[in-house]
């Protein structure tokens, strides 16, 4: 009997294991996700105007997961050391509720991403940039809220358009409708600015002479940290999931050893 | 220079060290259709309306501007310096009738040709050769710019195959317990271990030790 002993004790000793780990990692998830949903960089209302937000849902119901992993967790573990079949019943049911909420949030947040393509926000942009007139006052939030972000970003990153400043003259734009291309090739926040804001050299910039203007697209200022928002929020659940699974099998071969 | 040609604005290099004979002269840029080529006459004069601007191009094929004289295009050109022409610059003046000269912004993608032109007075004394045609950035709409062409991703994939592989395998277990509940199939046997429960252990007096006493009565 003292060999079946050792067994058990060992068993329970890498459920318990399992459930710290599984308790830590929900709390990361949490912090990691409420990270992502305060929008450090600012780019959430491009995506609101895309109607392409789900990366944000798959944030939010990654916060309450981690509260819920690391209260099942305590749960898991009292369950263990008391050996109670019906409270570990209850963890497993519960375990496996949550198991099926985080596995939607990873594969929300994965699929999602493939979306966020470069035409994706050129058309946008070229749509809503410094649009005149708006049909209705929620498209009047959403053209000021691109508007905005994308003159953050010129000015931040030092670019221009999604691709280059050619994309303001490739196509037409919302822009190209109340600035004249003689004046404005591209937006006047492409240039190089000085300390109080205004263009270096306005005519340098029209013309598109190297270092009066942004000559670099944005869009790896855009798919940067939103790459590692839905990554981060994707293979990092992805990770505690499999963890996940294999306490829960392990739980659920101790529970069916438990005489009841 | 990403600005060379754009909708309605193209860039000229200036004429430099082209026209040093003629230093009182005024130096014209013109700018036409490619079918006012054959027919230009050098003799009109620049500022009426057969080469206005504002005219151009419904009720002339050509119009002149930018004067300049050939201080304006010092010559030898200093290296590293930018010596161009923007052709459009001026949007001040595409409606006053009152600048014929304007260097207006273009109305449509060309094709244009320019050349130029010195005037002494309002004889022709120079010229250069007509340039070959420029032709400016069209802008194709952006209804055409096509936003569901990525696929998905090879990671998106595995992820979401692997995580339905998991469930499924959870789910079955789960299942498996409830189904095993009540038998001793799963987990019977030698392999079941008992709930620690407290133990206690009560002392047990054994009868003889109290008889001990009544039997010396």
């Amino acid at each position: 009997m003292a060999k079946s002993d050792d067994c058990i004790h060992i068993l329970q000793g890498l459920l318990v294991f399992g459930n710290v780990v599984i308790g830590m990692c929900g709390i990361a998830l949490t912090a990691e996700c409420i990270y992502f949903v305060s929008d450090p960089h600012g780019l959430y209302p491009l995506l609101e105007a895309t109607e392409n937000d789900d990366i944000y849902a798959a944030a939010w119901i990654g916060i309450f997961v981690g509260f819920a992993l690391f209260a099942l967790s305590i749960l898991g573990i009292i369950g263990i050391i008391k050996s109670d079949r019906t409270l570990l019943l209850v963890y497993i049911i519960l375990m496996l509720i949550t198991f099926a909420f985080e596995m939607a949030s990873c594969i929300t947040a994965a699929t999602h991403r493939d979306f966020l393509t470069p035409n994706l926000f050129l058309k946008q942009m070229l749509e809503r940039y410094q649009k005149a007139d708006s049909a209705n006052n929620n498209d009047k939030r959403m053209t000021e809220g691109v508007t905005k972000t994308w003159d953050k970003l010129m000015l931040q990153n030092h670019c221009c358009g999604v691709l280059g400043p050619s994309d303001w003259q490739e196509y037409t734009s919302a822009f190209r409708f109340t600035h004249k291309d003689a004046d404005f090739p591209w937006p006047r926040k492409c240039c190089a600015m000085d300390a109080q804001g205004f263009p270096v050299n306005l005519d340098g910039c029209k013309l598109g002479v190297p270092g009066y203007y942004n000559s670099n697209g944005c869009y790896d200022a855009i798919s940067g940290p939103l790459n590692t928002h839905a990554w981060g929020v994707a293979w990092f659940g992805f990770a505690i999931l499999c963890w996940t699974f294999c306490v829960l099998l392990g739980t659920m071969f101790y529970w069916s050893g438990i005489e009841y | 220079l990403e600005g060379v040609t754009t909708g309605s604005t193209f860039v000229l290099e200036q004429p430099r060290c082209v026209f040093n004979d003629y230093s009182d002269a005024d130096i014209w840029l013109v700018v036409a259709l490619e079918k006012a080529k054959a027919t230009f006459n050098n003799s009109v004069a620049p500022g009426t309306a057969e080469r206005a601007f504002q005219n151009f191009p419904e009720s002339t094929s050509a119009y002149m501007t930018l004067n300049a004289t050939l201080a304006n295009y010092p010559c030898p050109k200093p290296d590293g310096d930018i010596t161009v022409l923007r052709v459009g610059s001026e949007t001040s003046c595409i409606q006053d009738e009152e600048r014929p000269t304007c260097n207006g912004p273009l109305p449509g993608p060309g094709p244009y040709l320019v050349k130029f032109l010195a005037l002494k007075g309002s004889e022709p004394v120079a010229e250069t050769d007509w340039s070959q045609p420029i032709m400016l950035r069209a802008a194709k709409s952006p209804n055409s710019i096509t936003t569901m062409d990525g696929g998905y991703s090879a990671g998106m994939i595995a992820l979401t195959t692997i995580l339905s592989i998991l469930f499924t395998i959870l789910l079955a277990g789960l299942v498996a317990m409830l189904v095993f509940w009540g038998s001793d199939a799963c987990g019977g046997g030698s392999s079941t271990f008992s709930k620690p429960e407290a133990v206690t252990v009560r002392r047990y007096n054994t009868h003889h030790v109290y008889d001990q006493p009544a039997a010396r009565l």
